[in-house]
Formats: C-alpha cells, structure tokens, sequence
C-alpha cells in the first residue's frame, strides 16, 4: 500500500515537475518529449561533416531531441529553399543566411527573433560573452535576431618567400594602400608580373570604406531602425578605395581573376600572385597550398588608406530561426542554437575551418592551449577584429538588397578596369541601387 | 476510352506545365514579397520597368547575337564533323563516341573545363596564346561562352546531321555524278537538299538552346560579366529571380522570353520552313 503510494507521488511529481520549473508566466513545455527538428546550412565540403559531428554530440546529450541536418546549397539556394519550404509550411526549424541577408530576413515575417524566443522559455543567452562585433552585427533595434554562427573578416596573405627575393621585409606585411602599392612595384621590379590579386568581391570595398569609418548606406548605416532609402558609398570614402584599386589594375600590378572565390587562391598558391586578399576563413587552405611549394605565407590586416581610423566588420553567416513552431521545437531549437555558440562547438568549428569562435571563453581556452602559438595566422584576423573601434559602421551596414547592390558594384568595377572613371562609375551604380531600394521598401512594407 | 488514356499525360501537363504557365502569366501583373509571397496587383508595373531598364535592352540585343552566332557556329561545325565521321576510316565508331560525348556533360561541367582552361591565373590557354584577359574583357568573354556553348551542343547537332547523312539515298549522288557534277555541287544541290528537313529542325533546336539552356554555362563562367558584357536575357531572369528575389520582374521577363522564342520559331517556319524540302 505504502509502495503504491510512494509511486504514485512520483508519478504526480513527474507530471508536474515541469509545469513547476516553467511556471511564473512562461510556456508550458515538456522539456523531456521526444521531438524532431530541421537544420539547414550552407557549408560545403568537409564541412559538412563537421556540422554533422557538432549535431551529433548535440543529440548524445539530449537524446529526446532528432536533429535532422542538411547542407541545401550556397547561401542563395538555402535561402531559395528556406522560401519556397515555408511557403508549403514546411520550413526548417534552423536555416543559416549570410550576413548581408540579415535586414531581408529581419523584414520577412517568416523568422522569429532569437532573443524573443529565449524571452519565452526565460533562457539567458550569454550576449555578455559573445565578442561585441559578432554580437553587434545581429542585433536590431535592440534584440538579437540570430545566432552567430560563421565569422570571418578579410585578411591580406603574403607570400614570405617572395617578399625576402623582392628584398622586402617578410615579417613585416605592408598595411596602407600606398604600402601595398610600394610592395607590389618592389615586387614586379624582382620579376614576379602581377603581384596582386584578389577576386571581384565588394565585400572588400564595403570593409575598406568601413576602415574609414564611413557607412555604407544612409539611416545610421541601416541600423536605425527604419528602412535604409539610400546608398552613400559614392562619395570620398568609396573613391579612395576604387581609386587605388583599380589605378593598381591599370598599372598592370593587379590582376584581375574576375569573380569566384577559386581563381585568386589558384593565383596564389601557383606563385602567379605574392599578395592576395581573401578571406580569414582561407587560413587552413592557403597555408597547406603554400607550404606544399616549400614557400612559406604571412597573414596581415587588410590595407587602409593613410590616417584612417575605422575597423572592419564581421562577415560569415548566422542561424536563424523560422516561426510558426510547437514550444516544444522552439525549446530544442533554441537549446541547439545555444550548444553550437558554446566553447565545444565553437572550437572544433573554428580549428576545422579558421571561422573564429564567437564568444570569449571558447577563445581563451584556445590561448590556454597555445594553439595560436603554433598557428599564429589565425590569430591575425582577431586581433584585427577586436583593434576595430565599436562604432554603427564597423557594426557592419545593413541594406535589403545587398545581393544586388553587390552584383552592381562589382559589374561597376568591371566597367571602371575598362576604364570608366571611378567617380562618375559609382554615382551610376548608386542611382541605380536607391531605385531598386525603393522598389524594395514599397514591397516589403 | 481514349480520353481516359489522355488522363495520366494531361494531369503531369497541367501540373508541371499549365498550372505554373499561367501562375507566371498572372504573377507578371503583381509586386510580390519576395518572402511571404503577398501580392498587391500592380497592372504593367513589372513590364514598364523592364522594358525603361537600359540593362535589359542590351540583354536584349546581346541574346540575339549569342543566339546567331551559337546557330551558325553549331551548325555549321557540327555538319563538317558529320561529314568527316560519315566517311569509312578505321577506327570510326571510337571517333564518333568521341565526338558525341560532349552533349552527356551538364551545362556546368562544361563551364568548368571552359573557366579551367582560360582561367586568368594559371589558365592553359591563356598560357598558349599569350592573353591573360580572355575572361575578364568585355570583348572577348562573350566569344569563349560562345565556344563553349557550341561545343557543349556539339554532340547533339552531330547525331542529327549524321542520320540524315546516312539517309541520303545512293542512287541521287550516283545519277548526280553521271551528269558530270562534282564532289562541291554535288554537296550543294543533292546531299544539302536531303539534309534541309534536319537543318531546319537543328535551327529551331539551337535556338531554344540558345535562349534558354546556356545560363548554366553563364553562370558557372563569368556570371555575367564581365560588366554585363555575357549576361544574356536567360541569365538576367536567373539573377532577378533567385539572387534579387523580384518575383515580379522574374515573371514579367520569362514572359517576354517566351514571347520572343515563339515569335522567332513562327518567323522561322514562315520564311525558312517554306524552302525546306520534304522527300
């Protein structure tokens, strides 16, 4: 009789349990049922497995929860999927976007808010540990809209080797324009042709007017909170970047490998290119295609112009969270977002990528480690993130139709390496990306 | 009974082809949320603006240029080919596999041996002839998507053209040669006379191909550029619609294209259709 009880005050206070913990006004939930939820990512490659591994140590430790996991394509065709999956009602619960996709989603009704969702399940996310300009790039009006998942900056990758033949200091990478410029001439006097490359990007042109510390867009760089109406990347700030550019291209010091991200990494580690830009999630991939000629390859900041003060901004991508879920996938959703930001994760990510990790503590024990002692080009990308004053331009600009915008910029560099003027290039572009932004906000409001 | 053997070929029509047909002819007229998918109807909004779009008209004068030089080219080298690989050499059948095998690849991977080669870095033709910029100057990436778009098709005009070779009948180029006609003429006025039915039916072909089926290529290598100078009509309806996410314009323009192929199929079969001899 006792026994029976006995059970079945347990059974009471399992039935229980959980409205206890998440009483005072939260969500119902129960946390131990067993629930399934969707991850779709763009990484590629080894990567994949990587993401896979991450998932999987996820799940041992929270066996209730199935994690399905996906690699669906560029960050374009995830979006595309992310689109169409959610218009049958049958997104994904996590889809990753890059980072210029953050305003587009912050405006596409189908996300809910990360901050919003561990308000509801009262979770606190550790925003405190989290570097300021990972964290700063995602948060809007105040909240945080996804989790920082990828980030990386651009880096400047030298050829070492190259640099001591050309008589060049190979310890010490040029770090303005007019040094680049210096570099390169000393370069081509030493027969290397076009000793600098880098793909048909903007997101080097955005990073090298935001060194400047200017915006790229009006409204507090997108950041105010109201819709973004004009571009501002015309004026002196984005000349100087383009001026010296593609002056360099016309000079024949630059060689123009078009877009892609494979054609300015097979310059490099050819040996065809002795200074590249890239970015700092290249690290792993550069050194092993250097080191198997015997050269040997330096990481530096990317140049900035004379006097300038700005910093650079993060870029990569981020997990989002789609809306119209159980609490129950909420809940798992959010418990998965908050493992993969965690030291864990974040170090395995980072040592399989050269993404860095996002939050501190995942970083000091890489230091406690010494891993940046024998890796010391990852820390370069670092170092030049956390040099960067916090201001909204380094917070990174936010704009609606950043992958057009882009395609613009990068068609006007085209027109300007044919020898369009850089001023009057520009000003087309800008006229034409404030009409398309116009289009934009009429539709989206 | 025979309506009932129509149904499964029409409910597969309806579904992949009617039902988004008209759901593209109805989208034309709306502005669109690229993420809900929310319409507010716009009338001609989306054609208006495509048509003001100083980069489109060059899109479309561009498309006409690829479109003719593709057909040309293609037919015109598919056709030698043909004849070379109707003659008796030893070792034939290893050569016509050879020559075919081009059409089995995707539009991508074809793109990707094209960028290898003439690749600005280290690219092996642009080693051989001296020039770095092949693809990243405006005049000539449009001539090696064009190469690259005839040789991927290749295969495919050089299986028609050597049916057709095969059907030319014996005694026509036999009776031809008792008068007195030479290899040229004979070439001219018997063989080229029985191939009209397959030239007209490759013309058609080569400019569906053309208009529609060369953005993987595009896509893969110049994506567009250099400075729009490859970005075809087909390739702007790609970017509009899965990069800008202008669900409207997409709409309004693959409306347009289909517009324009029909009416130059029409206009083909007006003018050339009537010369074609049928045996």
């Amino acid at each position: 009789m006792r026994k029976k009880k006995f059970a079945a005050l347990i059974v009471a206070v399992a039935l229980f349990l959980p409205t206890i913990m998440f009483g005072g006004g939260s969500v119902d939930v129960d946390e131990s049922a067993e629930v399934s939820i969707e991850f779709w990512h763009a990484m590629s490659g080894a990567r994949i497995e990587l993401i896979q591994g991450i998932v999987d140590k996820f799940m041992e430790e929270n066996p209730n929860i199935k994690v399905d996991v996906q690699y669906t394509g560029s960050y374009n065709d995830t979006l595309n999927k992310v689109k169409s999956a959610y218009k049958a009602g049958n997104a994904p619960d996590i889809f990753h976007s890059y980072e210029i996709g953050t305003l587009g989603l912050i405006n596409s009704g189908i996300i809910s808010p990360i901050d919003e969702i561990a308000e509801k399940f009262k979770r606190e996310i550790p925003w405190d540990d989290f570097f300021t300009p990972v964290q700063s790039y995602y948060k809007y009006d105040g909240k945080h809209y996804s989790m920082p998942f990828n980030s990386s900056t651009p880096l400047i990758y030298y050829n070492k080797t190259f640099f001591e033949k050309a008589g060049l200091d190979p310890e010490n990478p040029p770090k303005t324009f007019g040094e680049i410029r210096e570099a390169a001439l000393a370069l081509k006097a030493a027969g290397y042709e076009t000793p600098v490359t880098w793909n048909l990007h903007s997101w080097y042109f955005e990073q090298m007017i935001c060194l400047q510390d200017e915006p790229f867009v009006n409204d507090k760089n997108g950041r105010s909170g109201t819709l973004p109406t004009e571009v501002v990347f015309n004026g002196p700030a984005g000349q100087k970047v383009l001026e010296w550019w593609v002056g360099m291209e016309q000079e024949g010091l630059f060689l123009d490998v078009g877009p892609g991200w494979s054609n300015h990494r097979a310059a490099f580690g050819s040996g065809e290119a002795a200074i590249i830009m890239s970015s700092s999630s290249d690290v792993n991939v550069l050194t092993a295609a250097l080191a198997e000629k015997g050269w040997e390859m330096g990481t530096g900041y990317i140049p900035r112009p004379e006097g300038s003060k700005g910093g650079v901004a993060i870029g990569g991508g981020s997990l989002w969270m789609t809306n119209n879920h159980t609490p129950e996938e909420e809940l798992a959703t959010l418990k998965l977002l908050t493992y993969i930001s965690e030291d864990e994760a974040q170090i395995a990510w980072h040592k399989g990528t050269g993404y860095f990790p996002v939050r501190k503590t995942a970083m000091d024990q890489l230091k406690a480690e010494g891993w940046f002692v024998e890796n010391p080009n990852y820390l370069t990308a670092f170092n030049q993130l956390l040099d960067s004053p916090e201001t909204l331009n380094t917070a990174g600009s936010l704009l609606g139709i950043f992958p057009e915008v882009r395609d613009m910029v990068q068609s006007a560099i085209q027109e300007m390496y044919a020898g369009k003027p850089v001023k009057e290039g520009l000003d087309e572009v800008a006229a034409k990306a404030n009409a398309s932004i116009a289009e934009w906000n009429d539709v989206i409001q | 009974m025979p309506y009932v053997l129509l149904v499964p070929t029409f409910l597969v029509l309806i579904v992949f082809l009617f039902y988004p047909a008209i759901e593209t002819f109805r989208l034309s007229f709306f502005k669109i949320h690229p993420w809900t998918g929310a319409e507010k109807f716009a009338g001609f909004y989306n054609f208006i603006k495509i048509f003001k779009n100083p980069d489109y008209m060059d899109s479309f004068i561009l498309s006409a240029i690829f479109a003719l030089a593709v057909i040309i080219a293609g037919l015109f080298f598919s056709l030698l080919v043909a004849i070379l690989l109707n003659t008796k050499l030893k070792g034939m059948r290893f050569y016509r596999s050879f020559l075919i095998w081009p059409y089995a690849l995707s539009p991508a991977i074809a793109g990707a041996l094209f960028r290898f080669l003439f690749n600005p870095a280290n690219g092996v033709l642009c080693y051989f002839t001296g020039t770095r910029t092949w693809l990243t100057s405006e005049k000539t990436a449009i001539i090696v998507v064009i190469i690259a778009a005839v040789w991927k098709n290749l295969g495919y005009n050089i299986i028609f053209y050597l049916t057709a070779l095969r059907n030319v009948p014996g005694a026509c180029l036999e009776s031809a040669s008792i008068d007195g006609a030479g290899p040229v003429k004979k070439f001219i006025y018997v063989t080229f006379a029985f191939l009209s039915p397959t030239t007209f039916f490759l013309f058609i072909m080569n400019t569906i191909y053309a208009y529609f089926a060369s953005f993987g290529l595009i896509d893969v290598l110049t994506e567009g550029g250099p400075a729009g100078s490859t970005r075809i009509l087909i390739y702007h309806l790609y970017k509009d619609f899965f990069v800008h996410s202008k669900i409207g314009y997409a709409a309004a323009e693959s409306l347009v294209l289909f517009t324009l192929v029909v009416g130059v199929t029409m206009l083909q079969f007006r003018t050339t259709g009537k010369k074609v001899h049928y045996q």
